[in-house]
Order: C-alpha cells, then structure tokens, then sequence
C-alpha cells in the first residue's frame, strides 16, 4: 500500500466510530429526494459527500490528530494527499450508491431518468464536488477545522449559486458547456492541493 | 544478591551498593563464580540510576570482587585474588587503627589492647565452635 | 554512526520574533535516560518539537538516533513520543488503534501489544477517551514498544499524574532501558521524577542551556548555601543563583568552585535536585546577585 493510500485507510479509521451518524445523514436526503431521484446524486454529493470528506478535519481537531500525523512515519505530502485521496473516495462511493438508488427509484416511480439526464446529473455533481473540496481543504489545511467550518460551507455554496444565477443554468442550456466540468473540476482540485501544500508549510504549527 | 538500599544514609548510594556487594562476597554469601545481575537489570531493581550500579560494578572490579563481561553481566571472581587480599589487609589496618585512637584517647596501653584483642579472639572462637 | 542517541548542537528557535532557544546543545549518549529539567516556559517542549524534527530550527544542527533532523520520515519507526495529551480519536477502542496505527510501521507486533495493554490492565474494548490520563500514558507506551521504538520522549508525562503512576512509569522506563540500545528523554519540571533514574540531566531556563551532563556530575556542580538575613552582600567573584531573603535566613546556589570564597559564617552543603531547579528557575527579578 502506498503512504496515500494508508492515509487514506486511516481517515476511514478516523471516521469509523461515527458511521450511524453519517450513514443517518444519508438515510435522510435519500428519503426527502425519494419523489426527485434525479436530483438525488447532486443533492448527496452536496450535503453528504461534503460532510464527509470533510470529517476527518472535523475529528482531527478534537482529538488533535496533527500530532499523531507527525509521529508516524508518514510525509506530510502524504498526509494532505491522502485527506484528497479520501474526498475521492467518499465521492465515488456516493455516486455509485447515490446512482443505483437513483436509478432504481425512478423505475419504480416511471421517472424518465435517461443517458443524457444521467450524464448531466453526475457531471453536475462532479463540480458541486469539485467546487467543495478545492475551497474547503487548502482552508481547513491552514486554519483548521473548528475556525473556518461554517465559512468553509458557505463560500462553496455561494460560489455555485452566484454560478447559478449568472448563467440562469437550467439543463438544456447548460448542455453545451457540461462536459468542460470534468477538466475544470480535475484541475481545481490539483490546484487547490498545491495551495494546500504551500499553505501547510507556513501554517501555525499545532499545538503539540 | 541482597542489596537494600537506604536513602537517609550518608554514603552515596554507589558506596551502599559496592560495600553490601563486597560484604556479601567477603562473607560468602555470593559465592565464587555466581553471576551478578547486569547494570541495567540491578538499576531497575533498585529504582536507581544505570550510572550509579555502574560506577559500583567497576569500584568492585577495580578492587578485585568481580569482573565485568561486556554485554553479559558480572560474576564474582575468587576470594583470594591478590587485590582482595590487600582490601582485607587494608580493612585490618584501618580497624586497628581506629581502634588505636580510641584506646588513645580512654588512656589504654599495648597490653591492655593486647589483652581485648586475645578476649575477642577467644569470643569469636567459641562462637565458631558453637554453630 | 555516532552512538548519540540524539545531539543537539547551537540550536537556535524563534517563535513570533522571539528566541524561544538560544544556543542550545545538549546531548545523549545511547542507552540512557535524560531528564530535561526546566520551569514552564523555558524551553523544554520547544527543544523537543526541534528534536523531533516537529518544526524548523533557525540555527545550528541535530541529531537524532544517528541522522540529521530533519531526516527520513523512516526514522520515526524508532521514535515513541508521549505527550501530556492523547492523540489519537476519542471513540476508537483500544483494539481499533492498532488496526490504525498498525499499517504504518514496519515491525508492529500485535502479540506485544496486547501483552503489553494486559501487563498495564488496560481493555481492550476501552474506549480512548474514557482512559485516564495514567493509561492514556501507558497506551502510548504500548504503542511505541509494539512498533519497537528505540527512543521514547516524554513530554511532561508525569504532571497530572498520582504518585503510584509515576513510579510505574519510572518501573516501565526501567524495563526499557534493559536494551543498551534504547534511550529515554524525559522533560519534566518536577525533579522526584529523576532524583533516583536519571543518568544524564540537562537544566533548561529561559530558553538557554544553564548545565548539561550526568546527574552526578550537576549535583557536584553546585552548593546550597543559607546565611543570616543580613549576610551574603558585596560578595566579589561569587554569583549567588536565586537568592531568597527572608527576614530570618537568605538562601542562594552557588558554583562549588566559588563556594570557597563565601567566609566561614555560612551554611553550605550539596543541594537537592530540587534546590538546583528551583534556584535556577527563579524569576530574572531575583535570579541573580553578583558584585
């Protein structure tokens, strides 16, 4: 196993103890989309994905897990790229889970949920995603958790409504420039760990 | 190996150390050839510093008690090597000698020293013919 | 390779503009234990954090079990760092930290480590933060013995700690130093710690190195010396360390090679490892009287 990978086994670790809250969270979007299962997976990468990606912050502040990050062997590229690695996972995780229920509950309602409606739809939540991730992160790196979550939440969501209201998105406009969210979403992402990489070097040391 | 330590007494605990060690030896209570427990596991027992039962360990070895093995340990080397014959002979002197100041000082002369040493002698003597 | 187990050598740190150590050096040889002795404030988890190569230093070099800090992050394998807090999650049982930690290090050994939670009677269904903090210690030790650390550092373990866990503390360094190849550094400002164990000792104020060297060698460095109220004035060439006067006796430590200057109508004796600390920490109001 790589360092990243560990790390990321080990944000998994950290988060176990709480997964009846996390899997709560989910249970409840789940059930107040039940009669829109086509805004579903956007709606889960919103709100759970994003929780959970960010938990491993959440708990690391508490129990001061930089201090256990600093005493195993573990490069500290590999931890801050093992918290994206995570992000990751957690997004790929719901969007299988998210899809297949989207899927199966628009069969069982007649809901239209085609190719094309299914495409849009991820390519939706992969910037919703990637958005999150790319502001929060370099933010929680710096500053940690506890002083900027609410920040952290509401400067993403500002982003994509501001993007909402400025190109009055619905579906069938947007279809044209969709797919430029996966490349642009990808390079967010990278950059914003670069900026977290540059921001942890000069970050206020933890209280060790 | 009985080593009881006091922390209210004068003498440095390294000193506590080498004259309960070299007692046991002298008296036979550590017999020639028995191993000593390593610095390490001696300063555990004790709760003392490693520096402390090593600076004791090489005290007895300088006098001749025991010899060192590096990384093994101590044992205890024979009672009459050299070195630890001329401890005992200097024991003796120092003995005397104290108690040539004391007889000094309480105005005894050579016979009546002569005489306390035959009593003692005779003491231990039949203290031996006893047990 | 040295046989240091760590060595640091004109170590200067800065924090937000100021020195928090100014030519700082001290060193250990392996298979010793130091006590790092020193009041809040001087500089005892600063020297750690730059040990451990937890922060940057501004000046000078360090050692750390043979390689230069900051170093390979192989060599926190050999490294088992004991804090005054846990750092590990709260609700992780104490099974669920070696499924955590276990990944990580090379030579982890589950059969000693649980031997070792039995040994200290911890359980493994324990939650980690329903520990106190004498087990929350132990658990750290568990965990640096499992993965065969070869230097454990203490950072103040023993503050907030009944005396009957710390004497286990001081049985389970005991244990540890068995090895001629492990080494213990233990920061602390209470000085019973090491009264007993410590081999070497370095004396920590103000950010500066004030003595270092084996434990004999700091108490035979010093005198304690008590004198009347009035006495102990315009002494030349005699730097009285932590004067206290009170109205009926004044205290101080001096150097032993100046106490022969000090004139027959003082006390002087060998002082405790306490005496050495409490003079050397005092306050810079009235730390030091030279003529």
């Amino acid at each position: 196993m790589t360092p990243v990978a560990r790390m990321v086994m080990l944000n998994l670790r950290t988060v176990a103890p709480y997964r009846c809250q996390c899997l709560a969270v989910f249970a409840v979007v789940v059930l107040l989309f039940v009669n829109r299962p086509v805004a579903l997976v956007p709606t889960l990468v919103l709100l759970f994905t994003a929780t959970m990606a960010a938990y491993p912050f959440n708990v690391g502040d508490k129990a001061r897990l930089e201090t256990l990050y600093a005493t195993l062997p573990l490069a500290r590229r590999s931890v801050l790229f093992g918290h994206y690695g995570w992000a990751l996972a957690c997004y790929l995780c719901t969007v299988i889970a998210g899809t297949a229920l989207a899927l199966l509950l628009a069969r069982l309602q007649s809901v239209p949920l085609g190719g094309r409606t299914l495409a849009a739809v991820l390519t939706l939540s992969w910037g919703t995603f990637a958005v999150n991730v790319a502001v929060q992160f370099p933010l929680f790196t710096r500053y940690g958790y506890t002083r900027v979550s609410v920040l952290s939440t509401v400067l993403p969501l500002a982003f994509l409504a501001m993007l909402v209201v400025r190109l009055h998105l619905s579906l069938a406009s947007a279809r044209s420039w969709l797919p430029w969210t996966w490349p642009v979403g990808a390079a967010m992402i990278v950059a914003s760990a670069a900026v977290a990489m540059t921001l942890d070097r000069r970050r206020v040391h933890p209280r060790l | 190996m009985r080593v009881v330590l006091s922390n209210g007494a004068g003498a440095p605990l390294y000193q506590q150390i080498k004259d309960q060690v070299g007692a046991a030896i002298l008296s036979g209570d550590l017999a020639e050839g028995s191993a000593l427990p390593s610095v390490r596991a001696l300063a555990r027992d004790l709760r003392i510093s490693i520096i402390t039962t090593t600076r004791a360990y090489a005290e007895l070895a300088a006098e001749g008690f025991i010899a060192t093995v590096p990384g093994k340990g101590a044992y205890v080397l024979p009672l009459d090597s050299a070195l630890v014959r001329e401890q005992l002979l200097r024991k003796v002197e120092d003995g005397l000698q104290t108690a040539l100041d004391a007889a000094r000082q309480a105005g005894l002369r050579r016979d009546d020293l002569i005489q306390m040493l035959d009593g003692l002698i005779a003491a231990a003597h039949l203290e031996e013919v006893r047990s | 390779m040295s046989n240091l187990a760590f060595a640091l050598r004109g170590v200067n740190a800065a924090v937000s503009g100021t020195f928090a150590l100014r030519e700082v050096s001290f060193e250990l040889p392996s298979g010793y234990v130091m006590g790092l002795i020193g009041a809040n404030g001087a500089g005892k988890t600063t020297a750690i954090r730059c040990l451990l190569g937890m922060r940057a230093i501004d000046g000078g070099e360090i050692e750390l079990l043979g390689h230069p800090v900051p170093g390979p992050v192989a060599l926190r394998q050999e490294v088992g760092v004991v804090l005054d807090h846990t750092y590990l999650v709260g609700d992780w049982r104490l099974a669920q930290v070696e499924r955590a930690l276990r990944p990580f290090y090379e030579r982890w050994d589950g059969d000693r480590y649980r031997g070792l939670l039995d040994e200290f009677g911890l359980d493994l269904r324990a939650k980690v933060k329903d520990l106190s903090r004498g087990m929350a210690i132990k658990l750290t030790i568990a965990v640096a013995l499992s993965h065969h650390a070869r230097l454990l550092v203490f950072d103040e373990p023993t503050s907030g700690l009944d005396p009957v866990a710390r004497d286990e503390l001081v049985g389970i360094i005991g244990d540890f130093l068995l090895d001629a190849g492990h080494s213990v550094l233990f920061s602390t400002h209470i000085t019973t710690d090491l009264d007993r164990v410590g081999d070497y000792l370095t004396l920590i104020h103000d950010g500066r190195i004030v003595r270092t060297g084996t434990k004999d060698d700091i108490l035979d460095a010093y005198r304690i010396v008590r004198a009347g109220p009035d006495d102990l004035n315009d002494l030349v060439g005699v730097e009285l360390i932590g004067v206290r006067r009170t109205s009926t006796v004044t205290q101080a430590l001096v150097c032993t090679d100046e106490a022969g200057l000090l004139g027959a109508d003082v006390l002087i004796e060998p002082p405790s490892l306490e005496e050495i600390a409490v003079h050397i920490g005092a306050p810079a109001g009235r730390r030091k009287e030279t003529v």
